[in-house]
């Protein structure tokens, strides 16, 4: 089975560079990993992720906009994306059942188990 | 043989000395006793020690010449003859001497011993006559001033009086003697006081009538100037054809009885213009409550003349019940012998209050019996009037004063609230940005724990344990973030009607574990037919899990927990429930209250004032956050809500929550 490619984009460095390998150590996922927001576009556009990982808050540009950048692009407007944030509560994602402004979407600090879980779910077959 | 006569001899030259001694020695008649001095000072001093019958003193001495040295021996001893030595040449001085009071002078070298013993003698005698008559003297102007009486005869001559003869007693009344009398005929009559001559000629008139007037009291001029009243009495003295040839009259001084008089018509007339003229009712009753005493202006408060009152009873003047009470108060003072005093209010015929202040003294005999009682009494209307009006305006300036107090303290304790809103508030923003920023740094040790539990095999007990201890950490860090963030965001609620009572009992659930584990006793008071309220039950839920873990830390083990709701129709306002933002209550607004008890110890004075703080809390570290409350707060305001804990009187807390309850469908 081919590793699904994960679109990892958040600006704190660590972070992503845990994420990446806790989602590589398990051998299932191939992880491409952007620090700025604005270059996330050209890199979906290059990758063709089958998931896109989103942070929200980062500077100079916010996660809806990249979000919006992809889903306009017609080549890439199915790739599915998960919100990955800081900014919103665990309890309020609950709430309203996994969906933040359209999208699925995932509180920090969230838990390796609990990743895996929301990107088998939400990632192309 | 007589007793010697004691000489003080003061004389300063020893030959002058010696010769006086020798030719008194000669005399035969009179045994004398020299003691001899040469100074004034010595002599003085002498004669205050010792007593002599006489003095014979030269006047030219070492500390005293002349004339003064007689001055100073008579001023020091004025009933001791002195004789006065002189020399040839000095007699002139010698007779001045006498003329002050010297018994005599002798001329040294002129005198033989029988002469000069005889001077000494006379001295004496004389000396003791004029003592004598001086006594008598004093004894005599004694009586004479005790004289207070004296007659007269008038004698007439075709009834015109042509001579006055005045017995020796007119000195001491009038000042004139009997003959200054003979030698002015007229001096009788000018000696009468200007303004009583007219009086006195009738009076003489009636007796030249051959009348017996009566007495006539009337003043005279004594002779010092001295006004004297006296009594004149006059009798006609007839001849043996029964013509009045003369009257005889008997003057007595009464100047000091009319002085006496004078005085008690002074002090008499003082009195009764203090009774009658003082704007005061003054009365006075005997044993048997009849009036002996009515001032005019009790006379004008009665209406009645002072003859209708005297020996009339308060009976006679006021209606029954008064009266009696009027006796009660006279016998109080009649029985204790105490003064009553007291403000009795009375209602006018025209039905006008009026005050009156009384005060009844009892009235004792000169032996101190009490034999009746004086009162006197005021209108005070005017005064009591005013008193009201004071009372009136001091009451309500003391209810405008605690309204003021009161608003005062309103406003102080919205101020606190506002402060604390305002602090909350910024807190509130402050939470929201550091529970971001401490996210990501959670996020990134969250991927890191989570790889190194993945790349360390198993087995190794202490590494296992190390990264639990670590996971729990971040859970916790995450759970406090998450907190803030409940506390600060300002999300949206999804409103839906619930039932408070259904909504707390399924919350109940979500503590069961809890208390079961203290084995709580749990006592439910589910109002009936409640309003349903407009919430979002997961966030009132949240808040009820807040107080009930707070309830279940505070209770001891197999303690006790009550929950109870109920409507209420709120009867005032409460403004300034802790936020700006918060709706307040209305009167006449339909609410559900919630309250939740615990039996434990209840929260310190000193803390109640900051339960509502962030990250306040008195449980361990790792049990409680300091936020479960700011949190619940921050949710009951959300639904315009209201939050309010109290110690109970009897121990424990009681937690109560009021929301609106929903409009009921018409």
């Amino acid at each position: 089975m081919a590793k699904k490619r994960i679109l990892l984009v958040d600006d704190e460095k660590s972070f992503t560079t845990l994420l990446k390998l806790n989602l590589e150590e398990t051998g299932n996922y191939e992880v491409r990993v952007e620090n700025w927001a604005e270059d996330a576009y050209g890199a979906a556009k290059e990758f063709k992720p089958d998931l896109v990982l989103l942070d929200i808050i980062m500077p100079r540009m916010p996660g809806g906009n990249v979000a919006a950048q992809i889903k306009e692009d017609p080549d890439l407007k199915d790739t599915p994306i998960l919100f990955l944030t800081a900014a919103v509560r665990k309890q309020q994602i609950e709430d309203n059942e996994g969906i933040i402004c359209d999208f699925p979407c995932l509180a920090k600090p969230a838990t390796v188990e609990m990743l895996v879980e929301a990107i088998e779910k939400h990632a192309r077959k | 043989m007589e007793p010697a006569v004691k000489i003080l001899l003061v004389e300063d030259s020893p030959v002058d000395s010696r010769l006086l001694r020798l030719l008194l020695s000669e005399c035969t008649s009179s045994h004398f006793e020299f003691t001899q001095v040469e100074r004034l000072d010595d002599a003085l001093k002498r004669l205050s020690e010792e007593r002599f019958d006489v003095v014979l003193s030269d006047l030219t001495l070492p500390d005293s010449q002349g004339l003064e040295t007689f001055q100073w021996l008579r001023a020091h001893v004025p009933d001791i003859p002195i004789l006065v030595l002189s020399g040839l040449d000095d007699e002139s001085l010698a007779i001045k001497a006498v003329r002050e009071g010297a018994q005599d002078y002798l001329v040294k070298g002129r005198v033989d011993g029988q002469a000069l013993s005889r001077a000494i003698s006379y001295a004496i005698e004389r000396h003791h006559a004029e003592q004598a008559l001086h006594q008598s003297e004093k004894h005599f102007r004694y009586l004479l001033e005790s004289i207070t009486d004296y007659s007269y005869t008038v004698k007439l001559d075709n009834g015109l009086p042509v001579k006055t003869i005045h017995s020796p007693g007119s000195i001491s009344v009038t000042g004139y003697t009997p003959a200054d009398y003979e030698a002015a005929p007229d001096l009788w009559y000018r000696m009468v006081y200007e303004s009583d001559r007219a009086a006195v000629e009738q009076q003489v008139e009636l007796v030249l009538a051959g009348e017996t007037p009566p007495p006539l009291e009337h003043r005279l001029l004594h002779k010092s100037g001295a006004v004297r009243w006296v009594r004149n009495t006059v009798v006609p003295s007839r001849d043996r054809q029964g013509r009045v040839i003369a009257y005889d009259g008997l003057i007595t001084d009464v100047t000091k009885q009319k002085l006496a008089e004078e005085k008690l018509v002074t002090s008499e007339a003082f009195y009764h213009s203090l009774v009658e003229n003082l704007p005061q009712n003054i009365l006075r009753k005997d044993l048997n409550e009849r009036f002996t005493f009515a001032n005019q202006r009790f006379c004008a408060t009665l209406g009645k003349s002072l003859e209708e009152v005297i020996g009339k009873t308060d009976f006679n003047f006021f209606p029954p019940a008064l009266a009696e009470k009027y006796q009660r108060d006279d016998r109080y003072v009649i029985r204790t012998g105490q003064t009553f005093e007291a403000v009795e209010a009375n209602v006018a015929p025209n039905g006008a209050k009026t005050y009156v202040n009384v005060i009844k003294t009892p009235i004792y005999d000169p032996k101190g019996g009490i034999i009746g009682i004086q009162g006197i009494f005021w209108d005070i209307t005017e005064r009591k009037r005013f008193e009201e009006k004071l009372q009136r305006a001091n009451e309500e300036l003391a209810r405008s004063e605690a309204a003021l107090r009161k608003s005062h303290e309103d406003l102080k304790s919205a101020q606190l609230q506002l402060i604390q809103a305002e602090k909350m508030e910024s807190i509130g923003t402050l939470a929201a940005g550091v529970a971001h920023e401490v996210k990501n740094p959670l996020a990134i040790l969250m991927m890191g724990v989570n790889y190194l539990t993945k790349k360390f095999p198993p087995g190794d007990e202490n590494l296992g344990l190390v990264l639990k201890e670590m996971k729990e950490a971040i859970g916790r860090a995450d759970s406090i973030t998450m907190g803030l963030l409940d506390f600060s965001a300002a999300r949206q609620l999804s409103v839906k009607p619930h039932d408070l009572s259904n909504l707390i009992e399924g919350t109940l659930q979500l503590v069961r574990h809890e208390v079961g584990q203290k084995r709580i006793n749990l006592v439910k008071h589910w109002g009936e037919h409640l309003p349903l309220v407009g919430v979002d039950k997961t966030q009132i839920q949240q808040v009820f899990v807040n107080l009930f873990l707070n309830a279940i830390h505070a209770t001891p083990a197999e303690g006790t927990i009550t929950i109870r709701t109920f409507a209420k129709q709120l009867t005032e306002t409460s403004h300034f429930e802790g936020s700006r933002r918060a709706a307040p209550f209305w009167v006449g607004d339909r609410a559900v209250v919630a309250e939740v008890e615990d039996t434990g110890a209840g929260i310190p004075e000193e803390h109640l004032a900051r339960i509502y703080d962030p990250f306040f809390t008195t449980k361990p570290t790792g049990v409680g956050t300091g936020l479960g409350l700011p949190v619940s707060k921050k949710i009951i305001e959300l639904h315009g809500g209201s939050i309010d804990i109290k110690n109970m009187q009897a121990g424990g807390v009681r937690v109560t929550i009021m929301l609106k309850a929903q409009r009921e469908q018409t």
